[in-house]
């Protein structure tokens, strides 16, 4: 099971890996495999696998079994090798003539059934008989191999056992009699697994649960085999109440590569559960998830979120939520927070949260155990949706935040015991972090600047700031409220323009700040473009208008792409009910009608998610 | 009907090339995929005639004609009967795997694991290899009972068809009556599957294996002589019927006895296998633990036999007494 606190969890190993997601078009494989060294396999390294296939065909109680499977690993590595050299070699008779002992070899594993029920065991099997047939077999050697390859075959897949003659005269096919005793058998199984454990404890006394691990080691062949799939789940979601419960890690490890190759379908708890048993196969699942919502062309749909199972999970089971959110806040700190990877943990949390909520019934778990870590007195009121509060509270509620979380960095600042610096940096991070997973209140507050007077914004722009600039690096704070005045007064007064031309003066200090700079300003230019972009969503300024503005601008800082996220993100948040309502219908119009202007504009190349 | 029998016909030919002529050397993916489908076909189509004697006999009249045709043809073919075509597929399969003119590239396509457009083609045998070797790995976990998870399995299976046969009213003698008898591998598999099919949980089945088991005293017996003592033991705590048949068996191997001089020992001469007479002392012992009741009434039967012999007490004389004199002494 995962431990309760986050910090020390072996999952901070894999921090070094969490980087550079942008220019990642696949996840990252966590395990690195090594590569085999495509030497030749050595006569003596093929006399050890020799003798092992023949100890497990000749034994047949459960420790040859534990050591067939335990092996299967390597000797599928070594099959690699054996595949690569064969079609090395000109000819089967050189292959057999350098190692002799071949063919007796990969004849004994096509009767081990761990090797055969296994994909690549069976597939690297049968790629090292093609290898050793002979298109025109030149002597004795590659004709006898020939036959013998016909005959192992044709055996492998037609032979019949004294069972199969009466199941001959029951009038079923071989393939199906097959399937249905596999599917019996993986009945039975199950149900022995459903059986409550009666040990109490007691080493000494033999348990339902022995079967357990050996069960599960034994399906590490069988997760790509599609009937053996309610057994495996099954397994991962039998109650752990007993200590010899255990499954093997193999298996683990099997099934978490088999399911996200999308070779092994499991019922939702069954992945819940494999993802409380094995650490990497969720940071997997994360990333993946993470890499998805980073190549969607838009803000990733909740749809998708949900399908993905991580937020139920996470509400299930508060130690995923942890162990979530410390990849996540290892992905910030590395990459330094770009905008896609803020909104989607924002999107994940509320996700998260809704999913808690149709949960309550069934487990409370206290704020506290779910955010740890957070500040206690920000906790409550971040995590307070705005459709959970009068709209009129709204602005009073952000200039508490505002003012909350600026009385925290200044105390981090200002701070002269060096000891406890990174203490204090860690306490604004955490706040920072909150406020990233509570991304609505950012929104709400980006909204209400574009109806505040003048002397009512600081605060908002703080917050804004804050967002996107948590740390005070090189003391660009002052400058940053500065230009984030600069910018509101210039959105301000361009949209109330009432009639044209446009001053160009505006337009272009307006555009100076969306563009990009040789040297990264002061003020993000995502935070002008987002305020941009509300402005002329929900001002009460003709639609023409503002859509002229918009175009205008954009025309000539590009960054229409980035425009259109914001527009989308508006437009999800209409849908959740997160924005001021006063006239829902008419703020759809408007972003319906912005995004098409959008859309017919042409589209200069804009890194919009910078 | 007209359409069908051409069908038929058409089939078995296809078997005879597939498995005993060179046109398989110009097989590629597409001429397989349609092989095949035409063998499902006919497993359908035998499936959907079962119960209907009239149409199975014109069909079977119908093979006898094509199999006429291509023994002349073939050299080496094997008739082909209705009841073979419930494997149709299997029988293609094992012609094409056996005919050393069939292309390596169409074994390739039939073991591969990648998916293609002819899905039921490609890993056709890889499925195949899959499934068994499955089996082979979890049966030994399932080995919870006596008779080990094949043969519950197949027990299950038994059960099952018995029991859909019986519910539609069809004629289910026939499974059981055609299962190869004997005392090597199918014969004593056999046993242990209906030990295994009367060890499960009650169902209707069990009553007519039962009967069956009954008017069948070869199988009875050989059930008898190879199952090891705990399950027949089992076997006869679970099943009152199989108990009665059980202790009669006894009695007849017991009549069967003829006291050998030579041996100081009784002995069958007349049975193959024999069993020896401690083996069936144990036998009886065995009943009794189990089974107090039937003691006193075994013994009765006895005591009226040895009687009926001359009521003597010295050994050697009648069987019966002999036999009562070991129960007498393990009391």
């Amino acid at each position: 099971m995962l431990p309760t606190h986050p910090q020390s969890h072996p999952g901070s190993c894999f921090v070094h890996k969490y980087v550079h997601l942008d220019e990642m078009s696949q996840p990252q494989p966590l395990i690195q495999l090594p590569q085999t060294a495509e030497r030749a396999p050595s006569a003596g390294e093929l006399r050890f696998w020799l003798d092992k296939a023949v100890c497990w065909g000749q034994a047949d109680g459960p420790d040859a079994r534990k050591d067939a499977s335990l092996h299967l690993s390597r000797l599928k590595d070594f099959l690699q090798q054996v595949l690569t050299h064969i079609n090395n070699m000109s000819s089967t008779a050189e292959t057999l003539k350098r190692l002799p002992l071949l063919g007796q070899f990969l004849g004994r594993l096509c009767w081990n059934p761990y090797v055969t029920a296994d994909a690549t065991g069976r597939r690297l099997l049968l790629q090292c008989l093609w290898g050793l047939y002979s298109e025109h077999p030149g002597n004795a050697v590659e004709r006898t191999a020939n036959q013998w390859i016909r005959k192992v075959l044709c055996q492998l897949a037609t032979e019949e056992d004294d069972a199969q003659a009466l199941m001959k005269k029951m009038d079923i096919p071989p393939k199906d009699y097959h399937l249905e005793v596999l599917r019996k058998m993986v009945a039975l199984l199950q149900k022995s697994i459903g059986k409550s454990c009666s040990c109490l404890g007691d080493t000494n006394q033999r348990c339902a649960c022995d079967n357990i691990l050996a069960t599960s080691e034994a399906c590490v062949p069988l997760v790509t085999c599609p009937e053996a799939a309610p057994l495996i789940s099954a397994l991962l979601q039998q109650q752990v109440t007993c200590v010899r419960a255990a499954l093997s890690e193999d298996f683990l490890d099997a099934v978490s590569s088999a399911y996200s190759s999308r070779c092994l379908s499991l019922e939702e708890q069954a992945v819940v559960s494999l993802w409380c048993h094995n650490l990497p196969s969720l940071e997997e699942a994360v990333l993946r998830l993470l890499d998805c919502a980073l190549t969607y062309s838009g803000p990733i749909p909740q749809k998708q979120l949900e399908q993905s199972l991580l937020p139920k999970a996470c509400a299930q089971h508060c130690s995923i939520f942890l162990v979530v959110n410390d990849i996540f806040r290892s992905i910030l700190k590395q990459a330094d927070g770009t905008e896609c990877v803020k909104y989607f943990v924002g999107a994940f949390t509320g996700c998260f949260l809704r999913e808690v909520a149709l949960q309550q019934h069934q487990t409370s778990v206290s704020l506290k155990a779910m955010f740890p870590q957070s500040p206690q007195s920000l906790l409550l009121p971040l995590l307070t949706r705005p459709t959970e509060m009068p709209q009129q509270a709204w602005r009073r509620h952000l200039i508490w935040l505002s003012s909350s979380l600026q009385r925290l960095t200044q105390e981090e600042e200002h701070g002269d015991d060096n000891s406890s610096r990174s203490g204090r940096f860690h306490t604004v991070f955490e706040a920072w972090f909150l406020l990233v997973q509570c991304s609505h209140w950012v929104q709400v507050a980006v909204q209400l600047l574009v109806t505040s007077e003048p002397e009512d914004c600081a605060p908002l722009l703080w917050l804004l700031t804050f967002y996107h600039h948590p740390t005070n690096r090189g003391h660009h704070r002052a400058l940053q409220l500065v230009r984030g005045k600069e910018a509101w007064d210039h959105l301000h007064s361009l949209f109330s323009v009432l009639d044209p031309p446009l001053p160009i003066d505006l337009l272009q200090s307006l555009v100076t700040l969306l563009s990009p700079q040789p040297q990264p300003p002061p003020l993000s230019p995502l935070l002008t473009l987002n305020l941009f972009v509300n402005f002329a969503v929900f001002l009460q300024q003709s639609l023409s208008a503002s859509t002229e503005i918009v175009q205008m601008v954009l025309d000539r800082c590009g960054l229409v792409d980035g425009a259109r996220w914001v527009l989308s993100s508006l437009q999800i948040r209409m849908n959740q009910g997160d924005c001021l309502s006063s006239d829902t219908e008419r703020v759809h119009l408007r972003i319906r009608a912005l995004q098409n202007t959008l859309t017919h504009m042409h589209v200069a190349s804009s890194p919009a998610k910078e | 009907m007209e359409a069908v029998l051409k069908n038929v016909a058409g089939t078995a030919e296809l078997l005879a090339v597939a498995s005993l002529s060179g046109e398989v050397e110009r097989w590629e993916e597409p001429t397989v995929s349609r092989a095949f489908q035409w063998a499902r076909y006919c497993e359908h189509l035998c499936r959907r005639f079962h119960d209907n004697p009239a149409i199975r006999r014109v069909i079977e009249k119908q093979l006898r004609v094509t199999n006429h045709g291509l023994r002349a043809a073939f050299a080496g073919y094997g008739d082909v009967s209705f009841s073979d075509l419930y494997r149709c597929q299997h029988l293609l399969l094992v012609g094409l795997l056996k005919n050393p003119q069939l292309p390596i590239s169409v074994m390739k396509i039939l073991f591969d694991a990648e998916q293609s457009e002819y899905q039921e083609v490609t890993g056709y045998c890889s499925r195949i290899i899959q499934c068994k070797s499955a089996c082979k790995v979890l049966s030994p976990l399932a080995d919870s009972s006596a008779v080990g998870a094949d043969a519950e399995v197949q027990a299950e299976m038994l059960m099952e068809r018995l029991g859909a046969l019986l519910s539609r009213g069809g004629e289910a003698r026939h499974i059981l009556d055609s299962v190869p008898q004997g005392f090597e591998g199918a014969a004593g598999h056999f046993c242990v599957v209906i030990a295994a099919a009367l060890l499960m949980k009650k169902n209707s089945s069990q009553d007519f294996l039962l009967d069956w088991l009954q008017k069948e005293q070869s199988v009875l017996e050989q059930m008898c002589s190879s199952l090891p003592s705990a399950l027949i033991i089992e076997l006869t705590k679970k099943q009152p019927k199989f108990r009665d048949a059980f202790c009669d068996l006894l009695k007849k191997w017991a009549s069967d006895m003829e006291y050998s001089l030579s041996e100081g020992e009784w002995i069958q001469t007349r049975r193959n296998p024999t069993v020896s007479f401690d083996r069936l002392t144990e036998h009886f012992l065995g009943l009794f633990e189990t089974c107090p009741s039937v003691r006193v009434d075994v013994e009765e039967e006895l005591n009226a036999l040895k009687m009926s012999d001359g009521d003597f007490d010295v050994r050697g004389l009648s069987v019966w007494g002999d036999l009562l004199s070991v129960f007498n002494k393990s009391v």
